[in-house]
């Protein structure tokens, strides 16, 4: 892998309708990398609000006692789709991929097939 | 070697953030860690309670035997050692980003605050590895923050922080995650979590939240005495030998535990009840 950077910057040109993407840790909400428009929406403060909504599916999943991991997690907003996506690791490395797609312009099968082939690029 | 965990930060405006507005150059030591900075910005955090990016990735095996000390001698003089792991190819420009923010996180948790009172700046000085990536105080304090209110959620179970724990197996079929399962497998009543950690080359504070979460669930338990406490014990060693006393005198002798483990605002009654059953079941 590439500076983690342009392992974004790679997602982002190949993934049409890309507004930002981050890497996060989501015990501390600490963006490792972002990248997009900061103009349009703060990733920063993105990445740390979600990590609340990763860990409150994972707490669900634990409590439904469902079998399986997540892949990933669809928010659909009017104007946009956001794709949470855990990085697995070896042992869960506790990071998350968080993708914001402009909804006019998305693919969102191809979207998260990209977004799949990321994490695989990122697993540490 | 477990420390305990600091209280949270009182004061907003601590040394970190004034050393960012005065954009310093150099170490801030505290009585815990060391902090690394580049033009106010931390870009290396070191401390003994948290496995550093050696640990990490030596357990991982991405740098052969002796590839570290060679690093460091090589490169260190330089202040380039992050690039010289990258140029001998023993792992990516990427792998070493997340390893090193990874390692600067854990450190931090720990470290922090940093008293005044016990505190020393040395202007100028610099990390070997060199500055990998940097992270705004800010940004750091904020995360720290946010990770000390989620392991203070379970705070009834902050006495495993500092012990070693064994499995419980009646409950094996409980769920757990991989991660949780490796400590499981390693959780042997002699090494406390902060040494599985570093066996493992893995966060020793999403160690202690793991730790913490199987003690909520009842599927870890510290044992009991005298081998749960060697700290308290000068002679005891880690290395699998029990303790020359362990061994003449057969009478377990029972130890007080620290007080302040003990100090909690609310009591957790199914914790006091399982602990009174297990008590029970050794009379």
């Amino acid at each position: 892998m590439a500076q983690m950077e342009s392992a974004l910057a790679d997602a982002m040109s190949t993934i049409e309708g890309a507004i930002g993407v981050a890497l996060v840790d989501y015990t501390s909400g600490m963006a490792l990398a972002t990248l997009g428009d900061n103009q349009a929406l703060d990733l920063n403060i993105a990445a740390a609000g979600n990590t609340d909504v990763v860990r409150a599916k994972m707490r669900t999943m634990e409590m439904l006692e469902l079998q399986g991991a997540i892949e990933d997690m669809l928010i659909t907003l009017t104007g946009q789709y956001h794709i949470i996506r855990p990085v697995s690791g070896k042992g869960g490395s506790g990071l998350f991929l968080y993708l914001v797609l402009d909804r006019k312009r998305a693919n969102l099968a191809l979207a998260r097939h990209r977004l799949a082939r990321l994490e695989a690029d990122l697993e540490v | 070697m477990g420390l305990p965990i600091p209280p949270r930060p009182s004061a907003p405006a601590g040394l970190l953030d004034r050393c960012a507005a005065e954009r310093v150059t150099g170490a801030l030591r505290g009585p815990h860690g060391c902090f690394y900075l580049l033009d106010g910005a931390v870009y290396c955090v070191e401390d003994a309670a948290a496995p550093g990016l050696e640990a990490r990735l030596t357990a991982a095996g991405k740098v052969p035997p002796q590839g570290w000390q060679y690093a460091v001698e090589t490169a260190g003089p330089q202040l380039r050692g992050g690039q010289f792991l990258v140029s001998e190819g023993w792992l990516t420009q990427g792998e070493l980003e997340i390893c090193h923010l990874a390692a600067l996180l854990d450190a931090a948790f720990f470290a922090l605050p940093l008293p005044p009172e016990a505190t020393s700046f040395t202007p100028g000085t610099a990390h070997w590895l060199g500055a990998v990536r940097r992270v705004s105080a800010t940004a750091l304090q904020q995360a720290t923050a946010r990770r000390r209110a989620l392991l203070d959620q379970l705070r009834p179970w902050a006495a495993v922080d500092t012990s070693p724990v064994i499995p419980v197996h009646a409950r094996a079929s409980a769920r757990t995650t991989s991660r949780q399962r490796r400590l499981l497998d390693r959780a042997d009543g002699r090494h406390t979590p902060h040494e599985l950690a570093r066996a493992l080359g893995q966060s020793a504070f999403m160690t202690l939240l793991d730790i913490r979460r199987l003690a909520a669930a009842g599927l870890i338990h510290v044992p009991q005495a005298p081998a749960a406490l060697p700290r308290r014990q000068p002679g005891a060693s880690l290395d699998g030998h029990p303790p020359p006393a362990a061994e003449e005198h057969h009478t377990p002798t029972w130890q007080l535990p620290v007080p302040e483990l003990l100090d909690t605002a609310d009591p957790d009654i199914a914790l006091l009840v399982r602990l009174r059953t297990a008590l029970e079941e050794n009379l």
